[in-house]
């Protein structure tokens, strides 16, 4: 990654630019080829943010002030998050449930996966290949088309509005993202650490326990965090298999807020929900997003 | 990495690497085994749980009427007018979501794939709307951006507006006016982000001795990226392209949030009027036929899907 093939005319602030591996940008840059990625990258992030900006200054305004334009609102009230907790809503119950819904499909998604992507990472047998294609073609069945047996199913042994009825169908989704993730990261790994510990006496599993999955912990941790994220958002599931409003998690709840009469929609508070949902999840993913940008481009990175 | 690797796909099936007696084989297996059972036990027996209802004539609302009726379902399925629109609407609302954020995370990925003050915040940013909750995102942008009143767009072109010294801006009703519309850019913002990170691990993966051996040879970057970036990204598109369709094919979120559907049936897609058809007309035997329908049509796409990760697994392995 020499600078030194750069030509005479790129000044020391491009050296930088060119110490990138891609070097797209070529050697013909001028000054233009400097800002013009920045700009870019502004506008996008422009064009990324300002929804989620619109919705907290939405939520910020009082009731009375809804219709407001302005870009900072005057004068603030928090209003809108006390009233979205108004027992009307349940929506305190609805976050309950999405973290216990969450958290158990996140426990036992990982707890199998690991063996599983432990396995198709290193053993060899003959169904291998045809087991991973099953486990990720799994991932890719519409929601859509499983719930009319389940919820049939579910109606006959009086699941509807339980939190198995939730939690199972959650881990189909849930399993393939683990398995397919996990497999990209252990297979990362040199089968050496493995034949050392063999070596050294180590038994199959030993070597698992005491050499692969303390250095897998990242990884780990990281498919953790997908599969949280990708089971709190379940929408589908959770929409057809509850009708009251204690088993509803917050993902359903939502759509479910209704206004003081019937007819208006509340806004400011359908706002506050949203900031409720997506903030905590977006500082989660700014602390930890060298792991979660690792996750999810695992398999195609080269280290 | 290397023994296993290479000599896995010629020697498999005949001599196992990690031979030995047939009870060792088994112990080796024993631990995919719940995770596999697992995944076909939830996914598979629905299925054909959801075909033999597929071919049931069963209303719910007329106790006793359940009698097998064969493929008349599917007729149904394919020759009435609401559910032909609602594939079509289906195929419109996939192909235009899938191309747009592909293109637009292909140039995001160029940019991001080079040092700058800053980048990893940047890339932070530019994941978020993925990992934010659709809900919420639907939510986010029926009321926050295209709410005719104080909505998003209008407030700015009430701004553009008034600097121009008009009183007041158009007031544009996106959701009723462009209903599909909507939906599309809605669902772009959410995905765009999910093609960037397939398409920037693909640029990271490219050899950097090939891109140094262009550079002294004296290729433009435009040529270097026709050239070389282009082709060597051509597995990485395709799998962006197929693993968008597969799962955006299936949105119902955004559109039970957005449009319901609506105005009338303008953006009524496939499993938006599964769930009609299911929980409004309780015609359990049709809904079942069209996610077959459905189904069908994922594992197409899926197939293609598979063959590309796969391929891409083993350039992995050859390493």
């Amino acid at each position: 990654m020499s600078t030194s093939t750069s030509a005479p005319q790129q000044g020391a602030a491009q050296a930088a630019a060119a110490s990138t591996r891609g070097g797209n940008a070529g050697r013909k840059q001028s000054n233009r080829g400097m800002w013009l990625p920045y700009a870019g990258i502004a506008l996008i992030i422009l064009y990324c943010l300002a929804p989620f900006y619109w919705m907290i200054v939405s939520s910020l305004r009082r009731t009375g002030d809804t219709f407001e334009t302005d870009v900072i609102p005057t004068p603030f009230s928090f209003q809108n998050f006390i009233d979205v907790f108004d027992p009307k809503n349940s929506f305190g119950r609805a976050l309950f449930n999405s973290v216990l819904v969450a958290g158990t499909v996140t426990v036992l998604t990982l707890i199998i996966g690991t063996f599983a992507a432990y396995a198709l990472a290193r053993l060899n047998f003959r169904a291998k290949n045809l087991s991973l294609s099953i486990i990720i073609a799994t991932s890719m069945f519409p929601g859509i088309a499983m719930v009319i047996p389940l919820f049939k199913l579910f109606t006959d042994i009086q699941w509807i509005n339980s939190y198995q009825a939730l939690i199972l169908p959650a881990m189909s989704f849930a399993l393939p993202l683990a398995v397919w993730n996990l497999t990209a990261f252990f297979r990362q790994m040199p089968a050496e650490l493995e034949q050392a510990a063999t070596v050294d006496g180590c038994t199959q599993g030993q070597a698992f326990r005491k050499v692969i999955l303390p250095l897998a912990a990242p990884g780990v941790f990281t498919t953790a965090i997908i599969v949280f994220v990708a089971a709190w958002n379940e929408y589908i599931i959770a929409l057809t298999m509850t009708n009251k409003s204690d088993y509803r998690t917050a993902t359903v709840a939502v759509t479910f807020f209704t206004g003081t009469t019937g007819r208006d929609i509340p806004f400011g508070s359908i706002m506050a929900a949203g900031v409720i949902l997506t903030v905590p999840l977006l500082i989660m993913v700014l602390v930890f997003q060298r792991r979660i940008v690792a996750g999810l481009t695992a398999g195609g990175v080269k280290s | 990495m290397t023994t296993l690797a290479e000599s896995a796909p010629a020697t498999e099936a005949r001599t196992p690497l990690h031979g030995g007696g047939s009870g060792r084989k088994w112990r080796r297996r024993a631990p995919l085994m719940p995770a596999l059972i697992f995944a076909i036990v939830v996914t598979q027996v629905p299925f054909i749980a959801t075909l033999i209802i597929s071919s049931l004539d069963w209303n719910i609302l007329r106790p006793g009427s359940r009698r097998f009726t064969g493929l008349s379902n599917y007729g149904t399925v394919f020759t009435d007018t609401r559910l032909r629109n609602a594939v079509l609407n289906t195929v419109v609302l996939t192909a235009s979501v899938v191309l747009v954020s592909l293109l637009v995370g292909l140039a995001l990925a160029v940019l991001l794939d080079r040092k700058f003050l800053g980048r990893g915040l940047a890339r932070t940013l530019l994941i978020a709307p993925f990992l934010v909750m659709p809900v919420a995102a639907a939510l986010l942008w029926k009321h926050a951006i295209y709410n005719p009143d104080y909505g998003l767009l209008n407030g700015t072109l009430n701004a553009v507006w008034r600097l121009f010294g008009a009183d007041q801006g158009p007031t544009v009703d996106w959701v009723s006016d462009l209903p599909m519309t909507a939906v599309v850019v809605a669902l772009v913002w959410q995905w765009t982000p999910f093609m960037m990170l397939i398409i920037l691990a693909g640029l990271q993966a490219q050899p950097g001795d090939v891109l140094e051996a262009a550079r002294v040879d004296g290729a433009s970057g435009l040529q270097t990226f026709r050239l070389i970036t282009l082709p060597h990204l051509r597995q990485y598109l395709e799998l962006s392209v197929l693993l968008g369709s597969i799962y955006i094919v299936q949105t119902f979120d955004a559109i039970f949030t957005i449009t319901q559907g609506g105005p009338g049936t303008a953006t009524t897609t496939l499993p938006y009027e599964i769930y009609l058809t299911m929980f409004r007309k309780y015609e359990y035997g049709e809904a079942a036929a069209a996610g077959v329908v459905v189904v069908i049509g994922t594992i197409i796409v899926a197939t293609f899907a598979l063959r590309t990760i796969s391929s891409l697994f083993r350039e992995e392995g050859n390493r």
